[in-house]
């Protein structure tokens, strides 16, 4: 059966306000999701809180709108309980780089196959403009009036230090670009991490806005970036807050086998085709 | 002789004191006895001073008893060192080895007279027969087997065991400081006679279980596929287990980054349709709070143990409380009820997790098991469970016509609405915190949001009706009602047998479902009862004050509660009751009416 990005479109009308990032984001997953042609209902989309996190009730596949920062750990959980799927992961900068970051790094390491999308806007925005772990430091918040005093985080250089094999950056200033990453990032055997500059049309900064990307996004294909060298990915990735560079950063040619696969593996092993359940228990007779 | 025993023994770790306790107990188990073994440890992470304690019987062992029959003190430094654990009254023998300390006279222990005090060489004794201080628990083993009568043969078996992959010289010399054990001990009898009356031999063999384990083994047989966790004392040996046993059933076990994790892959996983648990203890259980809030909103089935200890906080992580039990009730926010489940022994552990999966899979609720630090480490004898006698319960699935217009949390007459998972064809759904319409369409009505509280809560209505998840014991009208739950309800069970044989009438309500509260089922046992006691070891008396939310508690009837690590014991009951005895007996007096001149 072929799929169209219609078929993976759900009948919720987004909460997103008019010019938001996300609403391109959400066309270039189902354009991906098409171009992937796995039925809605082999996929698995888990997302945590912010507006980002709405993303899942916007699509057909089953959705899991959790709580704020956790998507990880649910969708790891999916995804080894049930491997035939394919399991997608989103939310925003603070889901991922503040409250739930303590979770990226296990996520990474233990290689799930999951394609993680973060929508960076550097602000937050459910809650009305506070800081964002990723916001340039010295800007001015409803948190900050006098302006941050921290360096923001670089999602990039951190996916990459903690031995991503997949990374990438998009923005929907981009939409085939972005789209392009995003079936790149599915079709990826292991953990993909896709940062995407999503602005905040309400409380992001006005030089950070859509029409500012187009002119600002430098493609990295077109630096003719090397997208095995790992090293060079993090020299770029360091560009991140002063340059918009866009594409695969690093793909790992010789990806590991993943986690579930391992599981699969040992399970395949350790499974006896004599154990009962009910004889579990014969472990306790006297020996 | 004696039916009834309890020894006690402390050492040096390196002394074989828990080897020792476990080669007597499961001796005991062989020859027909039931027994219960506790042990306990200095705080050191490896190396410190380490007791048990073993109560001995030819009938059930309801608690890990009081005062100790028998005291071996390898030395007098570490056996010192647990004295809530090992107390020695005036009833007491003291076995000790004067190597250790040549200053004894008087014995090192205050304020109380052992009923003897037997001296013996036992280093000594190891080095002449084995060639080394390591048979010193060999040495007692053989006293033990010589002073109650147990049989050598069976212990000579465990030796040998234990001894199998050891040189054949270690074997000799164990064999040989066993015999000169046995033979101290025959040359030396006891002033009392702690000789154990014969057990009568049990229709099938007895098995050996702790709680911890018997919860992982209760887990793979009610056909949990999946557990993540993060290690915490006391509950990490069930992580263990599974991690060696759930393989071989096709599930997996994660070692999660951390508790919230560890829960979050557990609700994963029992969305995508697999049976799931996870376990902690108190610090754990407050960093899932949130997650479990998730899964009552969600209606995602799982189990969530918490094997009690010491709190707030890091508070006692090795000693025993029950003090979990409002943050079990109590730790969500917003109107999230949710099953909580305690078992009051290893044995009874089996069946309550058995339990803690059905009810989770019916209900579609995350259930909250609470064990504690007690029924988790201590060894019980056990009669041989018969898993197959156990139903197990799956949760509801859609039909196809269900499927032809799914609605994930349709409102039915129960509150329970069919389960997909991902994977199904028309099952898809939006799973989700945020409170959600029948479709699963996320929404801020206070309308839809009233009905869908209603709904999460009524489907537990048949819940709260079961009856089989609360025991009686003891005469049904009494008018002195006790009611106590989890490990301390093996203390209270002893009481109130003591109790009744004095002619007392009373009767004992040990809830199994702790939450939400049956009112009913508690009505019915009040109807009868003019005074009585709740019995919990925590500082609140957190059981009491929750049945008084609910139910209306006659006015006699008391909180006995204690703080753990100081054990809450059958002659604290029995005194109690006693009084309140003594309390009607004065009522009945006519009071003299004032003269008026």
């Amino acid at each position: 059966m072929v799929y169209t990005p219609q078929d993976y479109k759900s009948e919720l009308k987004p909460i997103w306000c008019p010019g938001c990032g996300d609403y391109g984001v959400v066309q270039a997953i189902y354009r991906a999701l098409a171009r992937v042609g796995r039925p809605p209902h082999e996929i698995a989309f888990v997302s945590g809180i912010g507006c980002s996190s709405r993303i899942p009730g916007y699509t057909t596949a089953y959705g899991f709108n959790s709580v704020h920062g956790r998507a990880l750990p649910i969708a790891q959980g999916i995804k080894i309980a049930r491997p035939e799927l394919l399991v997608l992961v989103a939310g925003g900068d603070g889901d991922g780089f503040s409250i739930g970051g303590g979770h990226v790094a296990h996520a990474i390491r233990r290689n799930v196959d999951l394609t993680y999308i973060v929508m960076d806007n550097q602000v937050y925005g459910l809650t009305k403009g506070q800081l964002s772990p990723t916001s340039p430091r010295g800007l001015r918040t409803v948190s900050s009036p006098d302006g941050s005093l921290e360096d923001p985080v670089n999602p990039l250089l951190y996916v990459l230090g903690y031995g991503g094999r997949f990374v990438a950056q998009g923005t929907p200033a981009d939409l085939a670009g972005l789209t392009q990453l995003i079936e790149e990032g599915i079709r990826y055997p292991g953990f993909a991490f896709i940062n995407v500059q999503s602005p905040c049309v309400t409380y992001g900064s006005p030089d950070a806005q859509l029409k500012a990307h187009k002119s600002a996004m430098k493609s990295l294909a077109s630096l003719r970036h090397d997208v095995n060298d790992r090293l060079r990915a993090m020299e770029l990735a360091g560009e991140y807050g002063r340059s918009l560079y866009t594409g695969v950063f690093y793909c790992d040619p010789d990806p590991p086998a993943s986690y579930e696969a391992l599981v699969a593996e040992r399970r395949r092993a350790m499974t006896d085709p004599d154990a009962s359940r009910a004889r579990v228990l014969e472990t306790f007779a006297l020996h | 002789m004696t039916t009834d025993l309890v020894i006690g023994m402390a050492g040096a770790g390196g002394d074989g004191v828990i080897a020792a306790g476990e080669a007597l107990m499961t001796a005991a188990a062989r020859s027909g006895y039931r027994a219960m073994m506790t042990k306990s440890y200095g705080p050191q992470i490896r190396g410190g001073e380490c007791s048990f304690r073993l109560r001995i019987g030819t009938g059930e062992i309801p608690n890990a008893g009081t005062m100790l029959d028998i005291a071996v003190a390898l030395n007098w430094d570490d056996f010192l060192r647990f004295g809530a654990e090992l107390p020695v009254d005036g009833r007491t023998t003291v076995v000790h080895d004067p190597a250790q300390d040549a200053r004894l006279d008087p014995l090192p222990l205050e304020g109380v007279s052992p009923s003897e005090a037997v001296a013996v060489p036992i280093t000594e004794m190891a080095r002449a027969s084995a060639g080394t201080e390591k048979a010193k628990n060999t040495i007692v083993l053989g006293l033990l087997a010589g002073w109650l009568g147990l049989p050598a043969d069976r212990l000579l078996g465990g030796l040998r065991k234990r001894f199998a992959r050891k040189s054949p010289d270690v074997l000799a010399g164990n064999e040989r400081a066993f015999a000169a054990g046995l033979e101290f001990a025959r040359t030396h009898p006891l002033g009392a006679d702690r000789r154990l009356s014969a057990a009568a031999p049990p229709p099938s063999p007895r098995w050996l279980a702790d709680g911890n384990e018997m919860c992982a083994a209760a887990a793979l047989v009610a056909g949990c596929e999946f557990f993540a966790g993060y290690p915490i004392t006391p509950s990490s040996e069930i992580m263990h287990f599974l991690g060696r046993e759930i393989w071989k059933h096709g599930g997996t076990v994660l070692q999660a980054e951390d508790e919230i994790a560890g829960i979050g892959a557990v609700i994963g996983a029992s969305f995508a349709g697999r049976k799931a648990m996870t376990a902690t203890s108190g610090p754990g259980m407050s960093l899932k709070s949130e997650m479990l809030g998730l899964a009552t909103i969600a209606e995602v089935p799982l189990v969530c143990v918490n094997v009690q200890r010491g709190g707030p906080s890091t508070g006692i992580p090795t000693k025993s409380e029950q003090s979990d039990l409002f943050q079990a009730a109590f730790s969500a926010h917003g109107d999230a009820v949710r099953p909580v489940l305690a078992p009051v022994s290893v044995a009874d552990t089996f069946r309550i997790t058995i339990d803690a999966f059905n009810i989770a899979e019916q209900f579609q609720t995350p259930v909250i098991l609470l064990s504690d630090a007690d029924i988790a480490q201590r060894k019980e004898v056990v009669d041989p469970i018969d898993a197959g006698a156990f139903s197990i319960v799956d949760r509801r699935r859609p039909n196809e016509r269900e499927l032809e217009h799914y609605a994930r949390f349709q409102i039915t007459e129960s509150g329970v609405s069919p389960i997909s998972h991902p994977g199904m064809e028309g099952g898809n759904f939006l799973a989700s915190g945020i409170e959600h319409t029948e479709c699963g369409a996320p929404t801020a009505s206070g309308e839809v949001h009233a009905q869908m509280n209603e709904k999460r809560i009524r489907k537990f209505a048949p819940l709260k009706a079961r009856r089989d998840l609360f025991s009686i014991e003891g005469d049904r009208d009494a008018p002195i009602g006790l009611i106590s739950w989890g490990s301390v309800a093996g203390v209270v069970s002893e009481a109130t047998a003591l109790a009744r044989r004095e002619g007392i009438q009373l009767k004992l309500l040990v809830p199994r479902l702790l939450y939400p509260v049956s009112e009913e089922i508690y009505e019915d046992f009040f109807a009868s009862v003019r005074a009585g006691l709740v019995v919990e070891q925590s500082h609140q008396g957190q059981l009491f004050r929750i049945i008084r939310m609910f139910v209306d508690v006659p006015r006699g009837v008391e909180s006995l509660a204690r703080s753990g690590s100081t054990p809450i014991t059958v002659h604290d009951v029995l005194d109690r009751v006693r009084q309140m005895v003594v309390t009607f007996q004065r009522r009945r007096v006519p009071q003299e009416e004032p003269s008026l001149g």
